[in-house]
């Protein structure tokens, strides 16, 4: 549910008609040209192979001819440095509108909003990274096998107990490769004759996963309990396709927080409305694991959901912990058995040990298991950066989604041209942000995602939040009325305003 | 001025192609660029309001029927294919009938034709070709023409 101001919304889709018209008409021409001229070029006639079918369809990269390359000076922008509240962003150049960029030797030290560095553990900290290069020294980078061979270690072992522990599952089971986890997970839990209903705003790795497994896809108004419940007495109801026969078993599944929105799963009632029909939870924790909940376990600590009640949880290693990877978390029975033919877990090489020793070091410090009260001071320091950046832009008329206690924070763009506006501005004013549109989001929400860290300072959000007043007023993206302040926060809100 | 903020749901339609089409403010832009059509057409040649329109709905009619009717397929590579047999017609609201989306777009040539029929005082030869436009986009968007391909017309991947 996202407010939009009408003008907006109409302008924004004729910008995208502009856009993909000329795009159309330009590819049109092409075509035409080519076809006239295909007689005399030796390249086309090379190409006129008939009979065959173009491996490729012309239309399927529409998109990022058309567009995306007028803007991708604003996407996968290189750094020098690690990912820490300030790091060095890479200058680039184009001569030719984008087409190529050309890096140069000069850096930027820019405030870091756009990386998912929750607990700042993606920099050096003192207790982690001394043990990473001691499991360096004596286990080397890779093990260069499998889970099944030669490639399993004791810090593999121990990790996936310490997961298991972490998360409140009897078992649990790694995977060198976060996107992995789902896209090589779903299929092995679930097939033909299943069904699966998904929620709208998965990503990426749950929808291929849910494709690849060959069992029925549904999906559900994003966050929305009641559609949930409505499908799943429908698909009950009318049981599979054609034969109406009764499903094999049904996985629903969400996340605990939505990467593109900040928003918190409603997890309490849609865990009830599984449990009423009999349902199968799947809880994709890549985003909120070590990054909400009092002790950094999650929406189910968060949101007071017993882990007992979510019959799968999956999280990734490469936000909170600064590592890379994921991780399954169930009953015993099920990690058993997802150890016994699940690829990613038979064919694929196994996670780095350091990397495994990096997670387990830093779900040490998470629990206090290092002897400080460091974690304890992240996670506090993570929920209150987060809390007061949130409440500071809505203050200054943004529209901002997501949850209290999220980190992850989308401004609302909306228009196509402000949307590199506003990242050439912030970056010009050494501001990172991480500016998405369609398709990763719908095409009527562009937005910026700004993710907070817990190695933020207060003085590094309020500048942040200086520079994205002022480049909001300059672009014109301030759709909110501003709130105007009358108490003691008057003399903070004169500062950054 | 005052803002009217409207709510922006987001549908339970992952096709990419035709997500678009259910968020507010899609509508008055579909209007405002027949209008501007219009506008600019009166304005580049000069013609007469009737024979603008005539162009209007002639254009309008060429262009839907290409991209909702006749191209097939997304252009994203994410898909995978499972479009390619669908115009962009068949893929709206997952395929359901009768739907908001579907009466606006059927509504809007009617309306054309009768805009464009009155104001060239219902003269030959611009009645016949507006029929035939209005007439084929119509029956195109009907309900019992789901999936069909007359002839096995358009019916190739």
């Amino acid at each position: 549910m996202v407010r939009v101001p009408f003008v907006t919304a109409v302008t924004t889709v004729f910008s995208y008609g502009v856009i993909f018209g000329f795009g159309h008409l330009r590819d049109w021409f092409r075509a035409l040209l080519r076809s006239l001229f295909s007689g005399h070029s030796p390249a086309a006639a090379g190409t006129n192979l008939k009979g065959y079918a173009p491996i490729c369809g012309g239309q399927e990269d529409f998109y990022y001819r058309r567009f995306v390359r007028r803007v991708q000076d604003c996407f996968w922008r290189p750094i020098a440095s690690k990912p820490d509240a300030w790091f060095d962003v890479v200058e680039r150049y184009s001569n030719d509108s984008n087409k190529t960029l050309h890096r140069t030797t000069k850096t930027s030290r820019c405030l870091n909003l756009g990386s998912y560095n929750y607990l700042g553990f993606a920099a050096a900290d003192e207790y982690c990274t001394p043990r990473v290069i001691e499991s360096l020294k004596k286990y080397s980078a890779s093990t260069c096998s499998v889970r099944v061979d030669g490639g399993n270690t004791k810090l593999h072992v121990e990790l996936e107990e310490l997961v298991a522990r972490f998360v409140g599952k009897p078992a649990a089971i790694l995977f060198g490769m976060g996107y992995v986890t789902n896209s090589a997970i779903i299929p092995a839990l679930i097939g033909k004759g299943g069904l699966i209903i998904s929620d709208s705003l998965n990503h990426n790795s749950i929808v291929n996963g849910a494709r690849g497994s060959g069992a029925s896809v549904q999906v559900f108004q994003h966050n929305n309990p009641a559609h949930l419940e409505e499908v799943l007495r429908e698909q009950i109801a009318g049981g599979q396709p054609r034969t109406h026969r009764r499903w094999k078993k049904i996985i629903v599944i969400v996340e605990g927080i939505y990467s593109m929105e900040g928003e918190l799963c409603k997890l309490p009632e849609i865990v009830a409305v599984c449990k009423k029909y009999k349902a199968y939870t799947y809880l994709d924790e890549a985003h909120s694991i070590g990054a909400v909940g009092k002790t950094g376990r999650g929406v189910c600590e968060l949101l007071g959901v017993d882990p007992a009640d979510v019959d799968i949880m999956m999280g990734t290693f490469t936000k909170s912990f600064g590592s890379c990877g994921g991780y399954i978390a169930a009953s015993k029975e099920i990690i058993d058995h997802l150890k016994h033919i699940c690829p990613a877990h038979i064919y694929a090489t196994s996670m780095s040990p350091p990397a495994v020793q990096q997670v387990i070091s830093a779900i040490e410090v998470i629990l206090g298991e290092d002897g400080s009260d460091r974690g304890a001071k992240k996670l506090a320091q993570i929920r209150e950066n987060s809390n007061f950046f949130r409440s500071e832009l809505e203050k200054m008329g943004f529209e901002v989604l997501g949850d209290n206690d999220s980190p992850v924070m989308p401004i609302m763009l909306y228009n196509p041209a402000k949307m590199p506006a506003f990242s050439r501005e912030c970056l010009r004013q050494k501001v990172a942000i991480v500016t998405v549109s369609f398709p990763a989001t719908p095409l009527l929400l562009a937005r910026a995602r700004i993710c907070i860290s817990a190695s933020h300072s207060r003085e590094d959000l309020i500048k942040g939040l200086e520079v994205i007043s002022k480049v909001g007023d300059l672009v014109g993206i301030k759709y909110l009325p501003v709130e105007h302040e009358k108490t003691t926060s008057a003399e903070k809100l004169k500062k950054i305003q | 001025m005052a803002k009217l903020y409207v709510q922006a749901v987001q549908p339970a339609d992952l096709n990419k192609n035709t997500e678009w089409f259910m968020y507010p403010g899609v509508w008055t832009t579909y209007i405002l660029i027949l209008f501007f059509s219009w506008l600019l057409v009166l304005s580049v040649f000069g013609c007469t309001p009737g024979m603008a329109w005539t162009f209007v709905n002639l254009a309008h009619f060429a262009m839907t029927y290409h991209f909702f009717h006749w191209k097939k397929g997304t252009p994203f590579a994410d898909d995978q294919g499972m479009y390619n047999r669908l115009t962009w017609w068949e893929q709206m609201d997952n395929g359901k009938q009768l739907t908001r989306n579907r009466k606006f777009l059927t509504v809007v040539p009617l309306v054309l034709y009768l805009i464009a029929l009155h104001t060239t005082d219902y003269q030959h030869p611009m009645l016949f070709l507006n029929t035939i436009a209005v007439v084929v986009l119509v029956v195109a968007k009907l309900p019992n023409m789901h999936k069909v391909r007359i002839f096995g017309i358009n019916a190739g991947n």
